[in-house]
């Protein structure tokens, strides 16, 4: 069914499924995921790319190949395309898609809601990185810096954690922190909206017998990722807010010299900066425990241990934040109490790797290249995890402050563990979102290549920052003897580059030509692999009833004596049906209808944002308050916009 | 007007209920204004007293007002970690400015 | 809206909390406010008493029989929120739109109010640049306010739609329940505001 709704009637309902309008009007959650999905890659390649020109630039001492503006503009710009358009949209992605699937539900609980905001984060980002075209930045009377800067320069230069004063306008002149502050709003209300879709999804629309306690563990983590965000971004959006008004409009919160303080960024920042680093790794550690017991035939160990352990850490991550402010000057009572803190979260991370340990140990493994990504994980991320430890320690934590080892530090746990982890996850549900296999070949290739490319890359770190290299700095200087390893580490920066040239080469090739996949290709344990590859838009012809955790699992398998999973003598024959009957429900199924009010809406905050920007402009108020209309009148369409699903395929 | 209305199983006030506690919340307000100016009079007792009368005035309104007394156990749950988890934290960065070493 | 699970799937069972979606979501969302005010609040409490702020400070200029008349009506504008709930739930039309605008005109006292407060405050000498205290109150109490004309405007749609469609259906009458509940909460982060930031010395 392909009818597309015709463009003189905007105000009539779309009704397509197919086709690229089919897309813009979506409401459907698989879709949304998957472009959720592509889009982060496209930034994930962005922000690689950004990443390969600092180490151009210091591959070797002095060098000369960025300037100071463009090496600022590089590193802020690389992180924050990498954690809030990369890894939180990835896990958007796989939240959206899985998310319904693993609970036995047809969607979320606001299917337009969902829609807004991929739209909202599609556009935040656009917004935030139209600062290469149209931003403006400069040095302040009396600086050092060239007054020309380019434009790969002309980008928010101060840091993805954008520390005040030096952000205050008499510092940062020009519009580009602007784009930063304001982008990064925009982004966060997506993100916001999404949590307490998700949260009334998974409490709300779970199949009969799910109970909470027999939900897959990435959906566990998916709520407890919901419940960090939904209380963290908060926060930020106000620091960002005083930011904004701070450069904007002449408020004070951060200048010191009329009762403001710069420590306050610091510390309304980091209170959301530290919860957002475990939204950043849960949904990863979630895929992990997805995979893991599938490649070793083995249930999870401790089930409901990790699961616990998982909301440990999503509660106790509100009470370390200010151990990013060690040498902030917060005084030795903070001191010491937030590094007690800091070391109390190690202990349910430890409970998660002792576990997964744990469902390996005895197991009959299968080593494919989801289960190499996440064996990877699980080794990268306890090195991460480790160099984190000794940092709660505050007498060294000043050493390491500042330094690469620092940097080594988190790209061992965002890397090695959250990108690890969302690769795994990509390949172990590709056959699901295709209905092809990967080529196993390739996806080891891809591994290995990128397992000893982002060792060589952040090994060295750790030592180069003991040694003395400097964070945030464009140029070391050739007396520092930094070079060599320097040099490391811009290979291996290399060598992840083409590592990834190798996914993308797979990813291509095998959507084509891919070995067909069934509904099962792992003989894997959660409800999404019951129903066909691709799933039907309606998801499941029948919802199903569940009895127990892995009930798929346990329908296809029981066990002998000793414990060992004996497969049934209709195990076959029940994947086949599930097969047969998912593409042929016997009745006709309600779906909620696509609408265009979602990327209307979408569209109009960057023109709020625009408005923001250039106020001081005749034109950039009416963008303003064209933009608030726009937002205005796209709301009380959609509130008048019917909410009851229409029926599939519209035979009635 | 009439007695008790029901749009769900749960008990509900009565109009003349809300009527009752809207006096109370303007009696309490009342109060605390009366406070406030006396302050000179009653020092540091004012402050402990004025957040009491503003906590009874929120425990009505969020528990008769927004039915919350009468609703599933579990919303109070999480609107109460909401408020909690926002004292605390804020709580403790208040307490950091307060005691950082000042030198010289 | 009926609950999605239940449209979706006929007669098939779910697992759930027992409370409608938009209701649980609702709920959520003003707990995650919390934090929002929070910040901008305790950002208030830390300034407020700064030494070397340039004068004058919010401390200086507040007028506290006026605001306190404005939070008589906030608080009043709750009373009017409920009873229009409660007319809805009794079927009464009319009276439950008499109470919905009702309500929406407090709103607009109150606003008014506000604007009134802070261009005085403009005139005697404090804006949002003079120093960090008077920041944080222009912040607080502006984006209060901005939550306040949300309200509004959510409250004379349902006016509106109930004008339209003669009355306000069960579906919708959970709307009705969920602006009640945004608009209690904003009321009871000024119960917070005019105590902590008015009064409290």
């Amino acid at each position: 069914m392909t009818t597309t709704a015709s463009r003189s009637t905007i105000f009539r309902r779309p009704k397509t499924t197919t086709g690229f309008w089919s897309w813009i009007t979506t409401v459907d959650h698989k879709k949304i995921g998957i472009m959720y999905g592509y889009t982060a890659f496209f930034f994930l390649l962005v922000g690689g790319l950004e990443a390969l020109l600092l180490r151009i630039q210091l591959a070797g001492p002095e060098g000369q190949f960025l300037s100071q503006a463009e090496y600022n503009a590089m590193f802020t710009m690389h992180g924050t395309t990498m954690v809030f358009l990369v890894i939180m949209p990835m896990s958007a992605a796989f939240m959206n898609f899985l998310l319904p699937l693993m609970i036995g539900a047809r969607d979320v609980a606001f299917p337009r809601l969902n829609a807004l905001s991929y739209w909202v984060f599609l556009f935040g980002g656009i917004f935030l990185y139209s600062t290469f075209l149209f931003g403006t930045t400069g040095a302040p009377a009396g600086g050092f810096l060239a007054d020309e800067v380019s434009r790969l320069g002309s980008a928010p230069n101060a840091g993805w954690f954008g520390y005040a004063p030096n952000t205050e306008s008499q510092y940062s002149v020009g519009t580009v922190l602007d784009y930063w502050s304001i982008g990064l709003q925009i982004i966060g209300l997506a993100s916001l909206l999404s949590s307490v879709n998700l949260i009334t999804t998974i409490f709300n629309l779970r199949a009969k017998g799910m109970r909470l306690l027999r939900m897959p563990v990435f959906a566990w983590m998916s709520l407890v990722v919901n419940f960090l965000l939904a209380f963290s971004l908060p926060i930020i959006a106000v620091a960002l807010w005083m930011i904004t008004f701070d450069r904007q409009f002449g408020s004070q919160f951060f200048q010191a010299a009329n009762g403001g303080d710069p420590i306050l960024w610091q510390h309304l920042f980091w209170l959301f900066g530290h919860p957002e680093v475990y939204i950043l790794v849960l949904p990863a550690m979630g895929i992990v425990s997805e995979v893991l017991p599938v490649f070793s035939r083995k249930p999870l160990f401790g089930y409901a241990a990790v699961v616990f352990a998982g909301a440990a850490i999503g509660f106790l991550g509100f009470g370390v934040w200010a151990h990013h402010m060690f040498s902030s000057g917060i005084g030795t009572v903070a001191q010491a109490a937030f590094g007690l803190s800091t070391m109390t979260i190690a202990i349910p991370t430890g409970i998660k790797i002792f576990n997964w340990l744990g469902t390996m140990w005895m197991g009959r493994l299968r080593f494919t290249t989801p289960m190499l990504f996440a064996i990877g994980f699980v080794a990268m991320f306890t090195i991460g995890g480790l160099s984190g430890v000794t940092h709660s320690v505050v007498p060294a934590d000043w050493q390491q402050t500042d330094t690469y080892y620092v940097v080594a530090h988190f790209h061992y746990v965002l890397f090695g563990g959250a990108i690890f982890g969302i690769f795994a996850g990509l390949y172990y549900w590709f056959p699901k979102l295709t209905g092809r296999m990967y080529s196993e070949k390739l996806g080891k290739l891809h591994f290995w290549l990128m397992f000893i490319g982002f060792n060589l890359t952040f090994a060295p770190m750790h030592w180069l920052g003991l040694q003395g290299m400097v964070r945030r700095t464009w140029q070391y200087a050739a007396d520092t003897n930094l070079g060599p390893w320097n040099m490391v580490v811009t290979i291996g920066a290399f060598v992840i580059a083409t590592s990834i040239l190798v996914f993308m080469w797979n990813w291509v090739v095998s959507r084509r030509r891919g070995v067909q996949a069934g509904i099962d290709p792992w003989d894997a344990r959660t409800l999404e692999w019951t129903i066909p590859s691709p799933p039907p838009q309606y998801n499941f012809a029948e919802i199903p009833t569940v009895t127990s955790l892995d009930d798929f699992w346990h329908r296809k398998y029981t066990e002998d004596d000793e414990e060992r999973p004996v497969r049934r003598e209709g195990a076959d024959a029940l994947v086949a049906e599930l097969e047969h009957t998912g593409r042929h429900p016997d009745r006709p199924i309600h779906l909620p209808a696509p609408s265009y009010f979602p990327i209307a809406v979408g569209l109009s905050l960057p023109l709020v944002g625009y408005g923001i920007v250039y106020h001081g402009e005749v034109w950039g108020l009416a963008l303003l308050v064209v933009g608030l209309l726009a937002t205005v009148t796209s709301f009380i369409g959609w509130a008048q916009e019917p909410s009851e699903p229409e029926p599939f395929g519209e035979e009635g | 007007m009439s007695g008790e209305a029901q749009t769900t199983a749960h008990h509900h006030p009565t109009p003349r209920q809300y009527v009752q506690i809207a006096v109370l919340l303007g009696a309490l307000t009342g109060i605390e204004v009366a406070l406030y100016y006396t302050e000179p009079t009653l020092g540091k007792l004012v402050t402990p007293a004025l957040l009491l009368l503003a906590a009874i005035k929120f425990g009505l309104v969020v528990g008769y007002y927004m039915h919350l007394k009468y609703e599933k156990r579990l919303l109070t749950g999480f609107f109460g970690a909401g408020f909690l988890l926002a004292g605390m934290i804020y709580a403790v960065v208040l307490v950091t400015f307060l005691i950082v070493p000042r030198f010289g | 809206m009926a609950d999605l699970a239940h449209e979706l799937g006929h007669h098939d069972e779910h697992e759930g909390l027992g409370v409608d979606n938009r209701k649980l979501a609702m709920w959520v969302f003003l707990a995650s406010e919390f934090m929002f005010f929070g910040a901008f609040i305790s950002t208030y409490l830390l300034f407020k008493g700064r030494e070397g702020l340039t004068p004058p400070i919010p401390r200086d200029l507040y007028d506290i029989p006026f605001t306190s008349v404005s939070s008589f009506v906030l608080l009043m504008s709750s009373l009017t929120m409920v009873l229009a709930h409660n007319a809805l739930s009794r079927k009464d039309q009319p009276a439950t739109r008499s109470w919905l605008l009702a309500t929406a005109m407090l709103g607009m006292v109150f606003i008014g109010g506000q604007v009134f407060e802070f261009s005085t405050f403009v005139q005697e000498g404090m804006t949002m640049r003079t120093n960090a205290a008077a920041s944080g109150f222009y912040l607080l109490t502006g984006f209060h306010g901005t939550h306040v004309v949300i309200g509004i405007i959510m409250l004379l749609s349902l006016y509106g739609i109930s004008r339209r469609q003669d009355g306000l259906s069960e579906a919708k009458g959970l709307n009705l329940e969920l602006v009640g509940l945004y608009w209690h909460f904003v009321d009871i982060i000024w119960i917070v505001i005019f105590t902590v930031v008015y009064l409290i010395p």
